[in-house]
């Protein structure tokens, strides 16, 4: 009894924790070629409200973007801030798995 | 003016040889067609170190030892806005004279510059970029054009400014991928007339290549790791005569082809590079002053 409980109490807090962390975007642009550029997609997803974090993994030419609790991000935004860096969005799609690894 | 690709370069190279530059990883001796995003700067600082030589009864020795400082602005992602300020802590020339060998100097700010580049064409694909930007600015006369020393006015060569409003333009292509970059410039500028003088008309046609060196491989590589490029630039320079009063004179201008091998490693908030430029070809007018070469170190700025 004292063994399910333990197991429920680390389940809902694992659920919280999931449902805590934001939304993860993934942007694909195109025109990014070097460390210098990827830091201005970085500085422009950035200023958009609700983005947490931005990491650009320059070899594949993909954007990961976190997002605050609560917040999302349209793919109209996205366009509009990597154009603003100077670049093309491809592709963008809202990341499946949470951020949080413990509720995988 | 590679993204910030700031365009830069370019400046310095139209303030004190008559290119310009500036921004992301692009070449170092002239301008880049790569993007500054809309309403972030770019700063770019440069040493240069500069020797020049001409032959004849004069035998004129010059050397030069300046900082130019570039700031570039995005206005839109398409059109980018520069301004640059060259800093002599030394202008030197020593010449033969009927008085015999004589040594003179000068230092301190010389003219400012600031031109615009509008991206005309880009065609992004997936880890690269292909764009074209014309490139137009105007030089003004706010260094020293009246300096003098115990001798007497300086030479007009030595002034830190020549006194005069100059225009330049052109345009810049960048070809760009994950593991290298090819920039090429073209580039017209006017030089203006002041007080009976006027600086020979300038001509370029700039290339560079830069190769990256590190990572060898992008393959399982997350994030945005530093890159090395290996660098190797080619600027091909004719100055027409400079005018004076109502003449020529016969020993200004002329033709170089220079190289500028060199390194460059590029973050994403810095860039830091340096390449040393030597001519392979000199085509002087008479005994006219030509580039014997010239190092040049420095730091980008994204902010």
């Amino acid at each position: 009894m004292f063994k399910q409980l333990l197991l429920l109490s680390a389940g809902l807090i694992l659920s919280a924790s999931a449902l805590a962390a934001g939304n993860q975007y993934t942007l694909g642009v195109k025109g990014v070629a070097c460390p210098y550029c990827a830091f201005g997609i970085e500085k422009r997803l950035s200023k958009v409200d609700g983005v947490a974090d931005v990491t650009v993994d320059i070899g594949d030419s993909v954007v990961r973007v976190n997002m605050a609790e609560g917040a999302s991000l349209t793919e109209a935004k996205a366009r509009q801030a990597v154009k603003e860096a100077g670049f093309t969005l491809s592709s963008f799609s809202e990341a499946i798995e949470p951020k949080d690894d413990h509720a995988q | 003016m590679r993204n910030n690709c700031l365009t830069t370069a370019m400046l310095l190279s139209t303030l004190l040889s008559g290119g310009t530059g500036i921004s992301h990883a692009a070449p170092n001796t002239f301008n880049t067609a790569l993007p500054v995003p809309q309403g972030e700067f770019i700063w770019r600082e440069q040493a240069v170190f500069r020797e020049r030589s001409s032959g004849g009864p004069r035998d004129r020795d010059v050397s030069i030892q300046a900082l130019a400082s570039v700031l570039g602005y995005g206005i839109n992602s398409r059109l980018a806005v520069f301004g640059a300020v060259p800093y002599f802590f030394n202008k030197d020339l020593d010449v033969t004279t009927p008085m015999g060998r004589l040594d003179r100097d000068t230092d301190g700010f010389g003219d400012v510059s600031a031109f615009a580049r509008y991206t005309l064409y880009q065609h992004d694909f997936t880890g690269g970029t292909f764009r074209i930007a014309p490139v137009a600015g105007v030089t003004a006369p706010t260094g020293d054009d009246d300096e003098h020393d115990r001798v007497g006015r300086l030479p007009r060569m030595l002034q830190t400014g020549d006194g005069a409003w100059d225009g330049f333009g052109g345009v810049v292509g960048t070809y760009q991928t994950l593991q290298y970059e090819v920039d090429t410039q073209l580039l017209y500028r006017a030089n203006g007339r002041h007080d009976g003088f006027a600086r020979g008309d300038e001509a370029r046609f700039d290339a560079s290549l830069q190769y990256r060196v590190w990572p060898l491989s992008l393959k399982n590589v997350s994030g945005t790791p530093g890159f090395v490029y290996a660098l190797l630039e080619s600027n091909l320079v004719h100055r027409d005569r400079n005018e004076v009063g109502g003449g020529t004179d016969p020993h200004s201008g002329g033709t170089q082809w220079l190289l500028a091998p060199g390194l460059q490693t590029i973050g994403r908030r810095w860039i830091f590079e340096g390449t040393v430029q030597l001519p392979v070809v000199s085509k002087p007018h008479g005994h006219a002053l030509e580039d014997d070469a010239t190092v040049r170190v420095g730091f980008r700025r994204n902010f």
